[in-house]
C-alpha cells in the first residue's frame, strides 16, 4: 500500500513538474506567467483526439498532439505576446488570461462545449505484479515519460548553444542580447519548449481522465502555478521540486485523511504551501535573479 | 467620477427608455426565462434539455400557444455553469417580466436562482436538478422535474441488492448536493435491505488524480463487490479509467448524470455500469417515438433522456397555463403544484401531494459493450424512498 501510494505520488508529481516547468521556462525569460498554458494542453488533447479519429496509431497520434502543442505555443507567442514585449507583468498576465478565455470560447463554439471521450488502449489498463503488489502500467508510463522529458530538457539546456543562451537569458536578458543572440529566437524556443511540455503533460493527463473538454486546462495550469510559486518563480529546478512536493502532498493527504476531513484536503494543501513560503519566501530553490520573484 | 447635470439627465432618460423597452410582454404572450448552462460542466445536461424544451415550445406555439392561448416567448441566457452568472441571468429575466423561470440541471444553481424568484413566487423549474430538498431549501415555487436523488437511489439500491451485491463502497464529493447525497441515500436503502458499506472515499470535483482513492480501495480489508458514486464528467471517466488501470474490476454503479454520450464513449471501461434515467426508448414505446420525432425536427439524434425531459417541461407548463387560465406567476405555481398524473412522454408526472419533487418512474440502464441496455422501469413504493436529507 505504501509503495503504491509512493508511486502514485511520483506519478502525479511528475505531471505537475512538467506543467510547472512549462510555465517556469517562459517566465524565467519573459517575466510572463502564461495562464493560457492550460489551453495548450487542451489543444494538444483535441489534436490527439483528431489524430486517433483519423485512424492513426497511438504513438504517431501522440507525437502529433505534442507537435500541435509546440506549434500553438509558438503561434501564441507570435500573435499575442510579442506585441506586448516589455509590457508590465500585470499587462502580460492579463494578456494571458485573455488568450486563455478566447481559446476556451473557440473550443466551445468550434468543437463542442461538452467532453469528448478518448479511449486509451487496453494495455495501458494492465498491471505489473511486483511481489504481492500490483502496479498499474499507466502510472509507470507516466513516471517514465515525465523522467525522460525532464532529462531531455536538462540535456538540451546544458549541452546545446541554444540551451546555454536560454539559461543566460534567464539570468540577464539584456547582456545576452549585447553579445549578439537574437531575442526573438530565444523567446520563440522558450515557448516551443513550453508547448512541448504542455503536450506531453496533456497526454499523461488524458491517459488519466479519458476525456477532453474545453475547460480541461484550468485545473492543471492552476496546479502548475502553485508548483512554480513553491519552487521559486523562474527557477527551473524549483519548478520540478515544487511540482513533486505538490503531488506528494495531494496524494499523502488523500491517502491519510479520514473521510470526515477529506473535504478540507485542498485547504490543507494550500496551508502547507503557505508554511513553505513562510519558511522560504523565495521558494524552495529560488531563481538566480531573485529580483524577478 | 463626478457627473455633470446634463450627463445625469441623459442617464435618467436612457434608463427610462430601457425600462420601457424591457416592460412585460404583451397581453396574450407569456415570457419564459431560461437561464441554463449551455457551456461548462453542466452543458452535457443543459444542452439536450434545452433542445427538447425548445421543440416543445415550438410545437405548442404552432397549436396556439401554452394552454392553447398564450404564445410562449423564450428569453434564453447561458449561465456558463457559474452560480454568480446564474443569479445575474435570473435577475435580468425576472426584471424583464418572466412568468416562469427554467434553471440549470443542478440543484445548487437552482437554489441560488430560487432566492430571486421566491419573492414573487415565480414558478422555477430545474431542467434536471435532482436534490429532493429543492422546495424546502427555498420556497414552494421551486419544482424538480427529473426523478429525485432519493428516488433514483432507492431504485439503484434495490437493483444492486437483487443482483447479489452485499458490500458497497461509496465515492462521494461534498462539492454538490448530487455527488454528496445520492450515494448516501443509496447506502440508507442498501443497508436497510441487508447490505453493508465497507468504505467511503471523498473527491473534489474536477480533481485529476484518483490514484490515492483507488489504492485505498485496493487495500480495504473487506473488498467491496460494488462501488456506488454520483460522480459525473469529467470525474467519472477519470475515476473509472484510473480504477481499471490499477487492475480493479469491481462493478461501478452511478446515477442519471452518467447517461451521456461521453460516458457511453468510454466503451469497455464502463462495461457493467448501471445508471438511471427518466425513461428508456424501448422499441415501439412512446420515448422511442419521441426520439424519432426529435431527430426529424432538430436534425440530430437524442442521446439521452434529457431531451425528452426538456420536452416534458413544456408539457407541464402547457397543462399549468391551461389549469390557471392566466400568466400570473402565483396562479401558475398553484396550477403546477396541483398537477396529478399528467401524461408525459415517459409516463405520468405528479406534483399534487409532493414538496415540489415529482413522483414519476425511474428507468435502470446498463452499459454493455459501449451500448446502453435496458433493465427495467420502476416507481419505488413511498416507504422505500429515503426521506430528504438537509
Amino acid at each position: 500500500m505504501l509503495l503504491q501510494q509512493v508511486i502514485n505520488a511520483i506519478s502525479l508529481g511528475g505531471i505537475y513538474a512538467l506543467l510547472a516547468l512549462g510555465l517556469a521556462i517562459v517566465f524565467s525569460i519573459t517575466g510572463l506567467i502564461n495562464f493560457a498554458h492550460g489551453e495548450l494542453m487542451t489543444l494538444s488533447g483535441y489534436a490527439l483526439l483528431a489524430a486517433l479519429m483519423m485512424g492513426m496509431p497511438l504513438l504517431p497520434a501522440a507525437i502529433t498532439a505534442v507537435a500541435a502543442g509546440a506549434l500553438a505555443a509558438m503561434a501564441m507567442e507570435r500573435v499575442a505576446f510579442r506585441p506586448m514585449r516589455g509590457a508590465s507583468v500585470t499587462s502580460l498576465l492579463l494578456t494571458s488570461f485573455a488568450v486563455s478565455n478566447l481559446l476556451k470560447v473557440v473550443f466551445q463554439n468550434a468543437i463542442s462545449a461538452r467532453g469528448k471521450p478518448i479511449a486509451m488502449p487496453d494495455w495501458m489498463a494492465g498491471v505489473v505484479p511486483i511481489g504481492s503488489f500490483t502496479i498499474g502500467v499507466g502510472p509507470l508510463i507516466s513516471i517514465a515519460v515525465s523522467a525522460l522529458a525532464l532529462l531531455g530538457l536538462e540535456l538540451f539546456l546544458r549541452r546545446t548553444v541554444m540551451g546555454a543562451a536560454m539559461r543566460a537569458a534567464a539570468q540577464d536578458f539584456n547582456t545576452l542580447r549585447l553579445v549578439g543572440i537574437s531575442a526573438n529566437r530565444v523567446i520563440a524556443v522558450a515557448f516551443l519548449l513550453s508547448g512541448v511540455l504542455a503536450g506531453i503533460a496533456s497526454l499523461l493527463w488524458i491517459a488519466q481522465r479519458a476525456s477532453v473538454d474545453p475547460m480541461m486546462g484550468f485545473v492543471p495550469v492552476l496546479k502548475a502555478f502553485i508548483a512554480t510559486v513553491i519552487g521559486g518563480l523562474g527557477s527551473l529546478s524549483g519548478a520540478v521540486a515544487g511540482g513533486m512536493l505538490l503531488g506528494v502532498l495531494e496524494v499523502a493527504l488523500q491517502a491519510l485523511l479520514p473521510p470526515s476531513l477529506a473535504p478540507y484536503r485542498d485547504a490543507l494543501v494550500l496551508s502547507g504551501i503557505i508554511v513553505v513560503l513562510l519558511v522560504r519566501p523565495n521558494g524552495l530553490i529560488p531563481a538566480v535573479d531573485t529580483a524577478r520573484s | 467620477m463626478l457627473l455633470s447635470h446634463p450627463t445625469i439627465g441623459r442617464l435618467v432618460l436612457s434608463a427610462a427608455v430601457t425600462c420601457a423597452l424591457a416592460a412585460p410582454s404583451y397581453a396574450e404572450d407569456i415570457l419564459i426565462g431560461v437561464a441554463t448552462a449551455q457551456t461548462g460542466g453542466l452543458a452535457p445536461y443543459d444542452q439536450p434539455s434545452l433542445a427538447g424544451f425548445r421543440m416543445a415550445i415550438d410545437e405548442l406555439n404552432a397549436k396556439g400557444g401554452l394552454g392553447g392561448k398564450y404564445t410562449a416567448k423564450l428569453a434564453i441566457k447561458d449561465t456558463r455553469t457559474d452560480t454568480a452568472a446564474t443569479i445575474t441571468a435570473v435577475q435580468e429575466l425576472v426584471d424583464a417580466g418572466a412568468s416562469i423561470i427554467v434553471t440549470p440541471c443542478d440543484a445548487d444553481a437552482t437554489i441560488a436562482a430560487g432566492q430571486i424568484t421566491v419573492a414573487k413566487r415565480i414558478p422555477t423549474l430545474t431542467f434536471c436538478g435532482t436534490a429532493p430538498v429543492l422546495a424546502t431549501a427555498v420556497g414552494d415555487n421551486l419544482f424538480g422535474t427529473y426523478p429525485g436523488d432519493n428516488l433514483q437511489a432507492a431504485v439503484i439500491a434495490d437493483h444492486a441488492y437483487a443482483k447479489g451485491f452485499r458490500k458497497a463502497y461509496l465515492l462521494v464529493s461534498p462539492d454538490s448536493s448530487y455527488t454528496a447525497q445520492l450515494p448516501e441515500y443509496f447506502a440508507e436503502v442498501f443497508k436497510k435491505k441487508g447490505g453493508a458499506v465497507v468504505g467511503t472515499g471523498s473527491f473534489t470535483m474536477g480533481q485529476p488524480d484518483f490514484s490515492a482513492i483507488v489504492t485505498a480501495i485496493k487495500a480495504l480489508p473487506e473488498q467491496p463487490d460494488l462501488i456506488m458514486t454520483a460522480a459525473y464528467e469529467p470525474d467519472f471517466p477519470a475515476f473509472i479509467q484510473q480504477l481499471r488501470a490499477a487492475g480493479v474490476t469491481t462493478t461501478v454503479y452511478g446515477a442519471d448524470a452518467i447517461g451521456t454520450a461521453t460516458v457511453q464513449g468510454l466503451g469497455k471501461l464502463v462495461d457493467g455500469t448501471v445508471y438511471t434515467a427518466a425513461g428508456y426508448p424501448t422499441p415501439g414505446g412512446a420515448l422511442e417515438a419521441f426520439n424519432k420525432r426529435f431527430a426529424t425536427t432538430t436534425g440530430h439524434a437524442a442521446e439521452s433522456a434529457y431531451e425528452a425531459n426538456g420536452y416534458e417541461i413544456g408539457l407541464i407548463l402547457d397543462a399549468a397555463v391551461k389549469a390557471a387560465g392566466s400568466t400570473d406567476p402565483i396562479k401558475l405555481r398553484d396550477a403546477i403544484a396541483g398537477l396529478d398524473k399528467l401524461p408525459i412522454v415517459t409516463g405520468t408526472i405528479t406534483y399534487a401531494g409532493t414538496n415540489g419533487m415529482p413522483v414519476r418512474a425511474v428507468s435502470l440502464i446498463e452499459y454493455k459493450d459501449g451500448k446502453p441496455v435496458y433493465i427495467a422501469t420502476q416507481t419505488p413504493a413511498a416507504a422505500d424512498v429515503p426521506a430528504a436529507a438537509h
